[in-house]
C-alpha cells in the first residue's frame, strides 16, 4: 500500500464515528472476520484506527477498496451531502432498451477515463435496481483528489440522477454528458430541486408518499374527522371558530395528506412581481417596475413546517399553490413573474 | 432643551405637566403606565450627516464598520476622568492577566501576554454636550517582529453617547454618561472588561435586545437615508415558531426597490412618522402575503439588513456605512438610554 492509499485509507477509517464502526466495517466486508476479531474495539480510536490500517495493509488494500469504504460512510451519512436532482430524456422515438447494468458501468467509467486520464470511478449497487458511483476527479497531469469526490445515485429504472452537491462545476457538464451516453439517453436536465435529505427527494420525485393533492375534490367522510378534532378542541371556542377550525384542519389535509412529510430544509423563490394592494391603493401606483425579490424558507422540515402554518393561524386556509406544489412540481428553486 | 427636577413626591403631579414635556418625561410616564412599547419619540430625523461628523476621520473609523458588535447599555460611570486613560490601562492590564492566571475564564493555549489600551474616539458625538466616546482595545505582545509593535487585536469595545441629552441632564457632574457599549470579540474578555468597570465605576451593563417594534423602525429609518450605490440588498428575517418545527422566512427585497417603496410611503420631509414606518412595513407583508398567504406580522421580526446597517433582535449591529454611523448610533443610544430608565 503506498503512501498516499494508506493515507486516504487512513483518514476514511477516521471519519466513522465510534458507534458505527463494525456495522460499517462488516458492510464493507474487506477486513476478514477473523481478522476483525483481532481488533479491540474498545480502544481509543487513534489506535484502534492505526491497527484497521495495519490489518488493511495486510491486505493490500487498493485505492478502490478505500473509495467503497468512503461510499458506504456517505451511505450512512446522506444528509451530509446537498443532493441535487436531475432528469434525463430519451429522443422521442427512441427504442427503449433493456438496461444493462454491468454495459452502463463500463461505458460510464471509459468516457471519464478517455476525457480525463486521471479519475477514480467506484460502483456500488444497491436495492431497487439502483448504482451508487463514487468520482474523484483528476486531470491530464494530477492524480485524482480523494479528498473531494462527486456521488451520483442512479435509479436505472427511471430517468432521474441524484447527484451530490460540489463546489468542482466544471466536473459536471463532463458528468452529465457521461451519465447520458452510458445510459443511452439523450439530455440531461437539472431540476430546481434540491435538499439533504436524498429519501425525501426519492419520495417526491417517484411519488411514493401518500400526496392527495390531485383529488382536491375528493369527499371524504367528516363524521370520524369531526369526532377526532374534537378531543383536541379547546372547549372555550364558540361554534362559530369550531366550523372554520374544521374547515382549515380539513384543507391542510386535503393538501398535505395523512402521513408524513418528506423532508426539504427549505425553498427559494425569486419574485419579480409588481406591487398591488388593495388597502394601500396609491403607493407605487405609477411604478412600471416590478419588486425584485427573493423569499427563502428554511426549516428542519418544511412541509412538517407549512402545514401547521394554517392551522396555527398564521396563514390563510387553503396554502397559497406556491407552497403546496413544491411536492407536486418536484422543485424547491422557483422564479416567480407576473403574467 | 430645558433643564428641569424631578423631586419624587411630584412624581404624581407630571400628568399635569405632560403638555411640553420633555422626552425624558414622557417616557417615565409611559413606563409607569407599562406600557412596554411606547417609541422613544413618535417621529424622528432621519439620519443626516452630522456636522460633527466632520471631525471623525474617516480612516480612524473604518476599523468600525463592517465588524459585528454586540449591544450593551451602560449606567452612568461614577468618577471617570479622560485625565486618566494611561492608568486606567496599566489597572486594566494587570487585571485581566491575574484573573486569566487564577484559571477563570482561560481557552485552551491563550497568550497571557496581553495589553490593554484606552483611546478618545474624537467626534464621535451627537452635540458638543456628549462626552467623548472612548475605544478599549486588548491587544497581544506576542507576535512581535520589530515592525508589528503594536500586536494583533484580540478583543474591542467602545463606550459612546450619541445626542444622549436626555440622560445628561438627570445626573450630576460625578457622572459621565456613555450609554451605549459596543463590544467585539470573545465573550471571556466582554465579561471581564465589564467585570472591572462595574467595580471601579459603579456602574452596570445590561445587554441591549432590539425588539420587532425597533427593527421595524430600524428598517425604515435606514431605507431612507440617501445612498450613491447599495453595497448590499434589503432584507428582512422573520421566526415563525409553529408546532414541533420552526421556520424561517428570509424576504429580502433590491434596495432600489425597498427606496422606491419608502419614497412612495413617505411625505413628511426630513422626517419619520410612526404612521410612515408601519405602512412600509404593511406594505412589504402585504406583498408577501398577496404571494404566500401568509401573515408575516404574525410572526417574529429578528433581524433587518440594509446598506447602511443590519441589527438582530439579540442586540449584535453590523455599520456598512461610513455616512451614516453617527445616524445609527444615535438611535442605538436612544434606546440604550429607554433601557437603563
Amino acid at each position: 500500500m503506498d503512501e498516499i492509499v494508506a493515507e486516504f485509507v487512513k483518514r476514511t477509517i477516521l471519519k466513522i464515528p465510534m458507534a458505527e464502526m463494525t456495522t460499517i466495517l462488516k458492510a464493507w466486508d474487506f477486513l476478514s472476520e477473523n481478522q476483525l476479531q483481532t481488533i479491540n474495539f474498545r480502544k481509543r480510536k487513534e489506535s484502534l484506527v492505526h491497527d484497521l490500517v495495519m490489518l488493511c495493509e495486510e491486505k493490500h488494500a487498493s485505492v478502490n477498496d478505500a473509495a467503497l469504504l468512503d461510499i458506504i460512510y456517505t451511505q450512512f451519512h446522506q444528509h451530509q451531502k446537498i443532493w441535487d436532482v436531475f432528469q434525463m430524456t430519451k429522443e422521442p422515438g427512441e427504442d427503449i432498451d433493456l438496461f444493462d447494468m454491468k454495459q452502463f458501468k463500463s461505458s460510464f467509467k471509459k468516457i471519464l477515463q478517455r476525457a480525463l486520464k486521471n479519475v477514480s470511478v467506484t460502483f456500488r449497487d444497491t436495492e431497487e435496481n439502483a448504482v451508487w458511483i463514487r468520482i474523484a476527479w483528476g486531470t491530464q497531469y494530477k492524480k485524482p483528489n480523494q479528498y473531494k469526490p462527486t456521488y451520483v445515485v442512479y435509479y436505472s429504472q427511471t430517468p432521474y440522477v441524484f447527484i451530490s452537491s460540489s463546489r468542482l462545476r466544471s466536473s459536471i457538464p463532463l458528468l452529465g454528458q457521461a451519465l447520458t451516453v452510458a445510459s443511452k439517453h439523450h439530455r440531461i436536465v437539472k431540476m430546481d430541486f434540491r435538499s439533504r435529505y436524498l429519501d425525501s427527494l426519492k419520495a417526491i420525485v417517484f411519488k411514493q408518499y401518500n400526496q392527495t393533492f390531485e383529488t382536491h375534490n375528493a369527499s371524504t367522510p367528516l363524521q370520524e374527522r369531526n369526532l377526532e378534532l374534537d378531543i383536541n378542541m379547546d372547549s372555550r371556542i364558540i361554534h362559530e371558530n369550531i366550523i372554520e377550525k374544521d374547515r382549515v384542519q380539513r384543507v391542510t389535509q386535503e393538501i398535505f395528506g395523512d402521513s408524513p412529510q418528506p423532508r426539504l430544509e427549505f425553498a427559494q423563490y425569486k419574485l419579480e412581481t409588481k406591487f398591488k394592494s388593495d388597502l394601500n391603493r396609491g403607493i407605487l401606483a405609477e411604478r412600471k417596475e416590478p419588486l425584485r425579490c427573493l423569499v427563502k424558507f428554511s426549516s428542519p422540515n418544511l412541509l412538517e413546517a407549512l402545514k401547521s402554518l394554517a392551522p396555527a393561524g398564521i396563514a390563510d386556509a387553503p396554502l397559497s399553490p406556491l407552497l403546496t406544489c413544491i411536492p407536486q412540481k418536484r422543485m424547491n428553486y422557483f422564479k416567480i413573474k407576473d403574467k | 432643551m430645558d433643564s428641569y427636577d424631578i423631586p419624587e413626591s411630584t412624581s404624581s403631579r407630571l400628568k399635569d405637566h405632560f403638555i411640553g414635556a420633555t422626552p425624558l418625561q414622557k417616557r417615565l410616564e409611559s413606563v409607569r403606565k407599562l406600557t412596554s412599547f411606547v417609541p422613544p419619540s413618535p417621529q424622528r430625523k432621519i439620519p443626516q450627516c452630522s456636522q460633527l461628523q466632520e471631525d471623525v476621520d474617516p480612516q480612524k473609523v473604518a476599523f468600525l464598520l463592517h465588524k459585528q458588535w454586540t449591544l450593551y447599555s451602560l449606567t452612568p460611570l461614577y468618577k471617570f476622568s479622560y485625565t486618566n486613560l494611561k492608568e486606567y490601562s496599566k489597572f486594566l492590564s494587570a487585571f485581566i492577566v491575574a484573573e486569566k492566571q487564577k484559571g477563570l475564564a482561560v481557552e485552551v493555549g491563550e497568550d497571557l501576554n496581553i495589553k490593554v489600551i484606552f483611546s478618545t474616539l474624537l467626534g464621535m458625538k451627537g452635540t458638543q454636550r456628549d462626552p467623548d466616546a472612548f475605544l478599549v482595545q486588548i491587544l497581544s505582545k506576542s507576535h512581535l517582529p520589530s515592525e508589528n509593535r503594536e500586536g494583533k487585536v484580540l478583543w474591542t469595545g467602545w463606550f459612546c453617547c450619541i445626542f444622549g441629552d436626555s440622560l445628561l441632564e438627570t445626573v450630576s457632574e460625578d457622572f459621565t454618561c456613555l450609554p451605549l457599549f459596543l463590544a467585539n470579540g470573545a465573550e471571556t474578555n466582554t465579561a471581564l472588561i465589564g467585570t472591572w468597570f462595574q467595580k471601579t465605576f459603579d456602574c452596570h451593563f445590561s445587554p441591549l435586545a432590539i425588539n420587532a417594534f425597533n427593527l421595524s423602525w430600524m428598517a425604515a429609518m435606514w431605507t431612507a437615508c440617501k445612498m450613491d450605490h447599495y453595497v448590499a440588498t434589503t432584507e428582512f428575517l422573520w421566526s415563525v415558531p409553529c408546532g414541533p418545527q420552526s421556520l424561517d422566512i428570509s424576504y429580502a427585497i433590491h434596495s432600489e426597490d425597498a427606496k422606491a417603496l419608502w419614497d412612495s410611503v413617505h411625505k413628511a420631509p426630513g422626517e419619520v412618522t410612526q404612521e410612515e414606518v408601519d405602512l412600509f412595513m404593511d406594505c412589504l407583508c402585504s406583498h408577501f402575503h398577496r404571494h404566500f398567504k401568509i401573515h408575516l406580522s404574525a410572526t417574529r421580526l429578528v433581524r433587518v439588513s440594509t446598506s447602511v446597517a443590519s441589527a438582530h433582535t439579540n442586540g449584535k449591529i453590523k455599520i456598512l456605512c461610513h455616512k451614516y454611523l453617527i445616524g445609527v448610533l444615535a438611535y442605538l443610544t436612544e434606546l440604550a438610554i429607554f433601557q437603563i430608565e
